[in-house]
């Protein structure tokens, strides 16, 4: 038995089948472009969620402002205390001079400073954070125990909005994974009974076969075949369909998804999320062909 | 040779077989062992059936509609299981055979049938290439030889069409041309003519008996008597499942 020349046949077989009989293809495809729209559609929304809180750790930054009455020695004194906190990989102390005179480089100086008697800003130390898995979190923590040092006013970054936000994202997730194990199975069923369909109508034709001598390999491993391609292709499609959405959607929504993501725009699916869609297709419609198969004999 | 089921029993080579299975030729290729097949229903299709086939004889299978023909043809090729009895052809032990090892057994085997049993859908050529597809032969060698055997049965020129575009005889001789073409040791005919006109019939049946001449043996199972008669060789008939008459044929 000569493998190469076996493969050319079975895909030979798949070709024929699928284009022989289209309809039931398409069905199969269509059905899995449906099930991939909603599960990708959720994977572009936690993608962006989870980007948004990763830009939010990103600066890596918790900056604690200081009482306006502590001196320049017990500034430094709260620096030390801060650098020594876990989850801190160093700080820097901005004096009230300095912080005045990053704020006129900003301005480009200007009438409305020379016109101040005493500089209004207060010290700051900033506190870049110690590289980490879940930065929100560890920011969080870190901006807490800074809030509880005696001399620090108001801790900017690691805010409390992080944590429901992240908290949310983790809801999307589950809602997403309940989603996609539903929609997977419907899948596999409609897939596992178009395939079916598709094998009865051929059974004349794999009785002829067996007759002459035709493995059960030989019988079976088209439907494989032709189940993976619908896959592929199904899977394409509802990436393809998805993006025509994101495409449509993203400019109409506009405000709406500013508030939940922030200023920047969402973006697409990566392309490892794509790949995955795709496979996962190709993996599903080679699953319903296989319980297809299974549950058929031949004489 | 894989397949050979190394449980069978010996072939008896004492001297009382009855006078009708001993012939000059080759060893023989199918042997039945006292072979029955009852239903559920508790009818029998076939009763105690034990008969020899050596290598490259033809043999016509005959009696009246539901003798056992077409069962016993079945049980040759393992799409039937025996009730009860040893079935070997080729060195095998269908009766036991595994589901796995049945492809193997078909492949040495060509059946032809009434209805010919082509694929409506697809041409000719490819008609016959399925049988060398199935053992996986490299493309170029299928289309030679699918060539060469359209040749040797008149529709060469015709290899590209689909089978309902064919009378009978010819979509019978397709079917032959497919049976063949993987060069079988042995050809299970079942009433290949019954559909076709006595001039057809002939054709086809010289197809058969050609393929007999090159060495491959050959079951016939037919009512027709004209043709027994014309041919003149063993003939095996049944009734009710039982096998009543072995009679070596005049010509040979």
């Amino acid at each position: 038995m000569n493998v190469p020349y076996q493969l050319y046949y079975f895909v030979r077989a798949a070709l024929r089948g699928l284009l022989g009989s289209p309809l039931p293809s398409v069905v199969s495809i269509a059905t899995i472009a449906v099930a991939v729209i909603p599960l990708g559609g959720l994977m572009i929304i936690t993608g962006n969620m989870r980007a948004l809180l990763d830009r939010q750790g990103e600066s890596r930054q918790v900056t604690a402002f200081l009482d306006l009455e502590l001196d320049a020695a017990e500034e430094t004194a709260l620096a030390r205390r801060a650098a020594a906190l876990g989850g801190v990989a160093r700080v820097e102390l901005v004096t009230r001079e300095a912080a005045l005179e990053r704020f006129r480089d900003r301005l480009g100086g200007g009438a409305l400073l020379e016109a101040l008697e005493e500089n209004p800003l207060p010290a700051s130390i900033e506190v870049t954070l110690a590289p980490g898995e879940d930065r929100a979190e560890e920011a969080g923590a870190v901006a807490a125990a800074l809030r509880a040092l005696p001399g620090v006013e108001e801790v900017a970054g690691g805010e409390a909005w992080v944590e429901g936000y992240a908290r949310a994202l983790a809801l999307v997730r589950g809602a997403g994974l309940g989603l996609g194990a539903i929609l997977a199975l419907a899948t596999l069923l409609i897939v596992a009974n178009t395939i079916r369909l598709a094998v009865y109508a051929r059974r004349d034709e794999l009785d002829i076969l067996a007759l002459v001598g035709a493995s059960r390999t030989f019988l079976r491993v088209p439907y494989l075949i032709e189940g993976v391609i619908q896959g592929t292709l199904g899977g394409l499609l509802g990436v393809g369909l998805l993006y025509g959405l994101y495409r449509i959607a993203v400019p109409q929504l506009g405000d709406a998804l500013e508030l939940f993501l922030g200023w920047s725009q969402p973006s697409f699916l990566a392309p490892e999320s794509i790949a995955a869609l795709v496979a996962g297709g190709a993996a599903f419609g080679l699953f319903g062909a296989a319980v297809a198969v299974a549950r058929t004999r031949v004489s | 040779m894989t397949g050979r089921v190394p449980t069978a029993p010996p072939p008896p080579r004492s001297p009382a077989r009855p006078p009708a299975t001993r012939r000059p030729g080759g060893d023989p290729l199918i042997r039945l062992f006292h072979v029955s097949k009852a239903y559920a229903t508790g009818s029998f299709a076939l009763r105690d059936l034990s008969v020899e086939i050596r290598k490259g004889e033809l043999v016509f299978l005959t009696g009246p509609s539901g003798a056992g023909k077409t069962t016993l043809m079945k049980l040759l090729f393992a799409a039937e299981r025996p009730s009860e009895g040893q079935i070997l052809v080729l060195g095998r032990n269908v009766a036991r055979l595994g589901e796995r090892r049945i492809p193997a057994l078909r492949r040495r085997i060509g059946v032809v049938f009434q209805d010919f049993k082509l694929i409506p859908t697809r041409s000719i050529e490819d008609n016959v290439a399925l049988a060398l597809e199935v053992v996986g032969r490299p493309p170029r060698e299928v289309r030679s030889k699918v060539f060469a055997m359209l040749r040797r049965v008149g529709l060469q020129h015709r290899r590209h069409e689909l089978p309902p575009a064919l009378s009978g005889g010819e979509q019978q001789r397709v079917a032959l041309a497919r049976a063949l073409v993987n060069e079988p040791a042995i050809l299970l005919a079942d009433e290949p003519t019954g559909n076709l006109d006595a001039e057809l019939t002939l054709e086809i049946m010289d197809l058969i008996a050609a393929a007999a001449a090159r060495g491959t043996t050959v079951l016939v199972a037919t009512h027709d008597l004209a043709l027994i008669r014309r041919y003149a060789r063993r003939t095996l008939r049944l009734e009710a499942g039982r096998l009543i008459e072995d009679a070596s044929g005049g010509a040979r």
